[in-house]
């Protein structure tokens, strides 16, 4: 590429003059690099996390539970947010001493993406429940929870529990409750987090809802509900029910 | 003959740069094309420790010091580098329960991190536990534009943007995040503003380009790639952008199999990138820049996209 050495001359004058904006990237090499714990580790870096991670493990390593079998987050419905959402409805009518109709728990709260079969620890709840949400109760009228089951149909569904729904062009249809269809001026007692309950995720339509609360966090409802299926001989475990489906 | 690299350690000033004259620095130039290596991280979520071996997928990946030690491999090997990260840096592990981000913030300062951008979930012990976790510990700036803290704890504890110069080359780094209300709880996003992030996007990119004078302009993002509905996503942001190059993206805990190009709304390429979460994978891009000449390039402004073999 001949260049005519006076335009170049200019040319230089005129970069020297705005000094900047003379390079422009032109190609990119991309790598991802997969990082695992075979791998040689930085020894200084090692050294900095070394007090927390004995002060974590110390704490969060007990066994708490065994889990039958590896339980996944999937959508509409799987096994893992069905143990959840489960653990959820049975502790909060215990921990209310209330009959209540329906339990919810949002997809992006299941915090791991599976629950491997095996041994659970301490550490593992709180990885799977990270926040310091509480489980409250809800009363609405069922055209107010059709508004919440349409938004978690538009969402593609979240794991539910004391209802089935059908999926259908971003509404949820045949919603069946306690084995009846859903009934728009019934009162409904739900059970949700303050998350969701105060607007999280997009649902507005709760927040004017006035909310029943003991200040019982979720992560300890994990806790008391799987020490409550060991005093039963129970292990932890979850099937797919159908409980969250697509219409044809 | 002088290559760059000697020219810039001798200090030459603009002065004698004419004496030598133009050819000689083009030449210097044309034979050794100036490279910029990016490190980038989004949503390592508390994951200070790998995946524990428990037979889940992830099982054994991940971890701080491993991270860092590629990380410090890389610097050895490559004359400019910057690392970067797209935010979320908390909850998710027990780290997090007990010790609110220090032990994460303190990684990350160890590893020399250039600059992060703030996720929803680092507000979740709250704006002032995040500013002090950032005041005591961190030695880099967390970038937002489109956040208004004013009157808030984290007010004066974020920048806009930043420039950062590797050899002659000036890179200009913004951060932009997601709508906190519906996402981040009222208690916690408190009196933060949220303004549209295209918007804001494109003022910091316009000034950084015009103003200051920056060959490169990246986006640090937490937005999220892309969404089924109108959501404004990495994927919106890069077809309406104007003068960003790259979007360093995180939220949606993507993994993409390579970076994604999108035409911008002058009809120049933008690149679209994102590493899933946990510190699973380290992604590096490697961009060669050529010189301007002094003259507009005719056309429009596109990079050519390629896997890096070996290293």
């Amino acid at each position: 590429m001949r260049k005519n050495p006076a335009f170049s001359l200019v040319a230089f004058f005129i970069f020297i003059v705005s000094c900047h904006t003379a390079y422009q990237a032109q190609s990119l090499q991309y790598k991802a690099y997969r990082i695992n714990d075979s791998q040689q580790k930085d020894s200084s870096v090692l050294m900095l996390i070394k007090p927390y991670g004995d002060s974590v493990n110390k704490s969060m390593s007990d066994v708490v539970g065994f889990a039958e079998k590896t339980l996944d987050k999937k959508q509409p419905e799987g096994t893992l947010g069905n143990f959840m959402v489960d653990a959820f409805f049975a502790m909060a009518k215990e921990k209310y001493n209330t009959q209540v109709d329906v339990g919810f728990l949002n997809f992006g709260g299941i915090r791991l993406t599976q629950l491997p079969a095996g041994n659970v620890t301490r550490g593992k709840i709180f990885e799977l429940m990270p926040f310091d949400n509480l489980l409250i109760l809800q009363k609405m009228k069922g055209d107010v929870l059709q508004q919440l089951l349409d938004l978690i149909a538009a969402k593609g569904g979240w794991p539910v529990a004391g209802l089935t729904m059908q999926i259908r062009n971003k509404k949820a249809m045949n919603v069946m409750i306690g084995g009846k269809p859903i009934d728009m001026s019934t009162i409904y007692t739900t059970m949700n987090s303050d998350f969701i309950a105060n607007g999280g995720d997009n649902a507005d339509m709760l927040r004017p809802i006035p909310q029943i609360t003991n200040g019982y966090l979720m992560r300890d409802a994990l806790f008391d509900y799987i020490k409550k299926l060991k005093s039963e001989g129970k292990n932890i475990s979850a099937k797919e029910e159908n409980r969250v489906t697509h219409a044809e | 003959m002088l290559n760059r690299k000697q020219f810039i350690k001798r200090g030459v000033s603009a002065a004698r740069a004419m004496i030598i004259g133009p050819t000689v620095m083009e030449a210097a130039d044309y034979f050794s094309p100036l490279r910029l290596t990016i490190l980038h991280t989004n949503d390592t979520h508390s994951r200070m420790d790998p995946f524990p071996m428990d037979g889940g997928r992830n099982q054994g990946l991940g971890g701080v010091a491993a991270r860092a030690q590629l990380i410090e491999k890389i610097r050895q090997e490559e004359e400019h580098v910057l690392l970067l990260d797209a935010g979320d840096i908390f909850q998710g592990t027990p780290y997090f329960n007990l010790y609110k981000g220090e032990p994460e913030i303190k990684a990350m300062a160890a590893m020399n991190y250039d600059a992060c951008t703030i996720g929803n979930h680092d507000f979740d012990a709250g704006m002032e536990n995040l500013a002090t976790q950032l005041t005591r510990h961190a030695n880099f700036p967390m970038l937002v534009t489109n956040y208004d803290f004013a009157g808030t704890p984290m007010e004066q504890k974020t920048q806009p943007y930043k420039i950062l110069k590797k050899g002659k080359l000036r890179i200009g780094v913004f951060g932009v995040s997601i709508e906190g209300r519906g996402l981040i709880p009222d208690n916690l996003f408190g009196a933060t503003k949220y303004l549209d992030p295209v918007q804001k996007a494109n003022e910091a990119a316009n000034k950084l380009k015009k103003d200051e004078y920056c060959d490169m302009i990246i986006c640090l993002s937490h937005l999220g790639y892309q969404y089924k509905d109108n959501k404004v996503s990495d994927e919106i942001l890069a077809k309406e952008s104007e003068n960003i190059d790259l979007i360093i993206g995180g939220h949606t805990h993507t993994f993409f199999d390579s970076p994604v190009t999108y035409k911008n709304r002058k009809g120049d390429d933008i690149i679209v990138n994102q590493v899933g979460w946990a510190g699973i994978v380290l992604g590096r891009l490697d961009f060669e820049f050529t010189k301007f000449s002094g003259k507009k390039l005719a056309g429009n402004h596109n990079i050519s996209v390629s896997q890096k073999t070996g290293g």
